[in-house]
């Protein structure tokens, strides 16, 4: 039963809100994310390809980052994360931007960040400002951590086995001990807040960064293994089984919290699917290419070389001595 | 990825905490790298960093320098018989040990290794494999070496492969080194095994068998010494041999001089990277590669490399010669290592200017110029080196390699003791011109080619006989 009618909009408003919010962060992630992959090549450390092993350990570390923050005091928190989306910024962005630019912009966005998580939430109304900025970094985070995954060796295979195991984490986490309740409940408004999100009155959609981290990571490794011809498929994927099953999901089977923040297991539509895709994509197209592979294919746009710059035009003496004819 | 960060960072903590390397560790991180190439096709940008070091800072360079010499001698000190005694003696004390001090330590010979190898056995480890000089050079000493040794080099040996594209796992090596130079095989064995690569080991076969081997089973790589890749072009030359009859990529050589005369034939006849190496058994794993402007690059990862002025033992000066000392580091070397030891390697200092090779971070000196005790001491300053012999030699328009001679000093004047054959068509005018071209003013005498042979031992020699190569003496001949 609803106490307070008036501060609850309807369920089908919650869910198109939840679906055009996750549809514009699922697509702004995993589009952003090709664009650099496409244009812009990280520095890798001289040993190393990313493995399945390495899917285990970041599976390892999102498995204790709940505890994290249940156990990690305000300042420490607040400082881990900050320290985690500088690193992520300055080794995303440093090919890009000089190190002035880059050191002044990532302070700028995280600082401004950091002030408005603690001085702009007192009401509703800018928290949309709230909102937008905190997206904006974790939006340049997810492209920036992607590549980084990606161009270090990711493979589809191992974005879909990790989408998989998300979609268990997810669903225990949020339908049998509801943990993720509890930390949008406790943490939506600190700075920093991992996931993008906005608000509208007293709603507020939000889609988290792992997923989008997993939007993007497929998209890319999907383009990245088998090429142009199955971006539309990806994207696909992530739009119906990242953004519509759970967006919506709540219209057809009553798991849908009724608070006004939502919270939604999105990889339990989305993993097995990724799984599912990668699979066919195996048994119909072959192995995935390597980054070798990839990096030497049109997939890649490289920068059109420049014509040679003319030679500047010297001023002519006054008095030219007259050419000799030439003599054939 | 992230697992190779961990392993990586395993194995810089054993280098900084001075502790034996994980050889397991090692191994996996062989398989990084072949997992990064497979991958990438190269590995990242900082690659050089990881097998050169950030040596080009000499402050960096001396501070890393130290910590190695201190943290070697301490556990000399305690588990080398030789070594405490010779510490002691000295009045030095290991754990406060510094570039200067460590003068105050003589070097150590090869005599006291053929006299009293005993006492170079550290008392914490077992023996696995002894391995032998070749005796080319005087009486062999016979070098214990640990298990743990002879799985860390290799992977070491595999690492650094990798990363500089020298050995990739389609590559075929043939090992053509005496199959008594046990260190040597078991390196490049167990290299080509972490690496995925094949391996041939042959040893000193008769020259056309071993043509045959590289031309019919495409072997990408050879790894042998001068003499014997003179005996394998004058082979494949007679036979008509050219690039497109082999598949190789590189030929390693090392443990004589190379004349640049025979590389280039070599080049020219299997179409292959030719490298001089600088190679010891006493003091493996550091080693010497060439760069592309000609010097002589150590590795300083594993080891400290002096050079000692001939005369007074101290540093030597720009421009000088010197003998090449060499201190591996623990835990580098383990079973009986070596402090100071002076290979009596000579090399020429280089000038006193900055380099401009593709390794000039690394501090470099000219190739190895022959023994110490080879030099001819024509005046106070005057030196003939066995290099400007070889070099002159094998520059011969008849192409006598390898090079056999003997060259001694009769009052102020050297006399170069050679096979006839190696001067054939050209008068004496020639042949004194083509000598004076390269600076040496001497006297010829000349002998039978048989005899030339005895004139200078060369690790060519240490032949190994197969029954292919014996004629039948049961059977038809038709």
């Amino acid at each position: 039963m609803n106490l307070h009618p008036e501060l609850h909009s309807s369920q089908l408003f919650l869910s198109l809100f939840q679906l055009v919010v996750t549809i514009i962060g699922a697509m702004l992630a995993s589009l952003g994310a090709l664009y650099y992959l496409r244009r812009v090549r990280l520095d890798r450390p001289a040993l190393g390809r990313f493995n399945g092993r390495d899917v285990i350990i970041l599976f390892t570390f999102l498995g204790i980052l709940p505890g994290l923050y249940l156990l990690l005091p305000h300042w420490a928190l607040i400082s881990l994360l900050a320290l985690t989306f500088i690193v992520a910024l300055s080794i995303g962005y440093r090919p890009l931007l000089t190190p002035t630019q880059l050191w002044v912009g990532i302070g700028l966005l995280i600082g401004a960040d950091l002030w408005m998580g603690q001085h702009m939430i007192n009401d509703v109304f800018p928290w949309q400002f709230v909102w937008a900025e905190n997206s904006l970094v974790m939006l340049l985070a997810v492209i920036a951590v992607a590549n980084l995954y990606i161009q270090g060796g990711m493979q589809l295979k191992h974005v879909a086995m990790f989408a998989l195991g998300l979609a268990f984490y997810d669903a225990v986490v949020t339908l049998v001990f509801p943990l993720s309740s509890l930390l949008l409940r406790e943490f939506v408004n600190y700075p920093l807040f991992p996931a993008m999100g906005m608000r509208i009155g007293f709603d507020e959609a939000i889609v988290g960064l792992g997923d989008l981290l997993v939007y993007a990571g497929f998209t890319l490794a999907a383009f990245k293994g088998y090429g142009r011809r199955v971006l539309p498929l990806a994207l696909t994927l992530v739009i119906v089984f990242g953004a519509i099953l759970p967006s919506t999901s709540g219209l057809l089977i009553n798991y849908i919290d009724s608070r006004a923040d939502v919270v939604i297991p999105a990889q339990t539509w989305f993993g097995p699917a990724a799984l599912i895709t990668y699979l066919w994509l195996r048994r119909r197209y072959g192995r995935e290419r390597t980054m070798k592979e990839f990096l030497a294919s049109n997939d890649v746009l490289r920068p059109t070389p420049q014509p040679p710059t003319p030679p500047s035009v010297t001023a002519e003496p006054e008095l030219q001595p007259a050419p000799e004819p030439v003599r054939t | 990825m992230l697992e190779t960060g961990v392993r990586q960072f395993r194995m810089a903590m054993g280098m900084v905490w001075g502790r034996r390397l994980s050889t397991r560790n090692l191994g996996r991180l062989v398989d990084d790298a072949i997992a990064t190439l497979e991958e990438f096709g190269e590995p990242g940008a900082d690659a050089g960093n990881v097998i050169d070091g950030p040596f080009s800072d000499p402050a960096v360079r001396k501070d890393f320098a130290t910590r190695g010499v201190r943290r070697t001698a301490k556990r000399l000190a305690s588990q080398s018989p030789f070594y405490a005694r010779r510490f002691a003696a000295a009045g030095v004390r290991p754990d406060k040990l510094d570039l200067e001090g460590m003068r105050a330590i003589p070097v150590t010979l090869k005599r006291d290794l053929v006299e009293r190898p005993d006492d170079f056995q550290c008392a914490d480890v077992a023996r696995y494999l002894a391995t032998r000089t070749t005796g080319t050079t005087g009486r062999p000493a016979e070098i214990w070496l640990s298990r743990y040794e002879m799985e860390l080099w290799p992977a070491l040996g595999a690492i650094s492969g990798l990363i500089r594209g020298e050995l990739m796992p389609d590559d075929m090596l043939q090992v053509n080194v005496s199959s008594r130079a046990t260190g040597s095989v078991h390196l490049n064995t167990a290299g080509c095994r972490l690496v995925g690569a094949a391996c041939r080991v042959l040893g000193i076969v008769p020259p056309d068998e071993a043509l045959d081997s590289l031309a019919e089973r495409g072997a990408t790589q050879l790894a042998t010494v001068p003499s014997y890749l003179a005996e394998l072009e004058v082979a494949a030359r007679r036979r008509g041999m050219s690039p497109k009859d082999f598949r190789l990529r590189r030929i390693d050589v090392g443990g004589e001089i190379l004349s640049t005369s025979l590389a280039r034939g070599a080049r020219e006849t299997f179409g292959a990277e030719v490298r001089d190496l600088f190679a010891m058994t006493e003091v493996i794993p550091v080693i010497g590669r060439p760069c592309g402007d000609g010097h002589l690059h150590f590795d300083l990862n594993t080891g400290l490399v002096e050079y000692l002025d001939l005369d007074t033992g101290e540093p030597a000066e720009p421009g000088a010669l010197a003998t090449v000392v060499v201190t591996p580091y623990f835990p580098y070397r383990d079973c009986m290592p070596v402090f100071r030891y002076d290979t009596r390697d000579v090399v020429r200092c280089l000038p006193a200017e900055p380099l401009t090779c593709e390794v000039a971070g690394v501090p470099g000196t000219g190739l190895i110029e022959g023994k110490a005790d080879q030099l001819l001491r024509l005046g106070p300053t005057e030196v003939v080196t066995p290099r400007q012999l070889v070099e002159a030699i094998e520059a011969l328009p008849t192409r006598p390699w390898p090079a056999r001679f003997r060259a001694t000093v009769h009052n102020g004047r050297v006399r170069l003791t050679m096979a006839v054959s190696a001067i054939a068509d050209l008068d004496e005018a020639e042949v004194a011109r083509h000598f004076a071209d390269r600076g040496l003013d001497l006297d010829l005498a000349l002998v039978g080619d048989e005899e030339a042979i005895a004139l200078r031992p060369l690790r060519s020699d240490l032949h190994e006989t197969t029954f292919a190569a014996r004629p039948a003496l049961i059977g038809s001949l038709t």
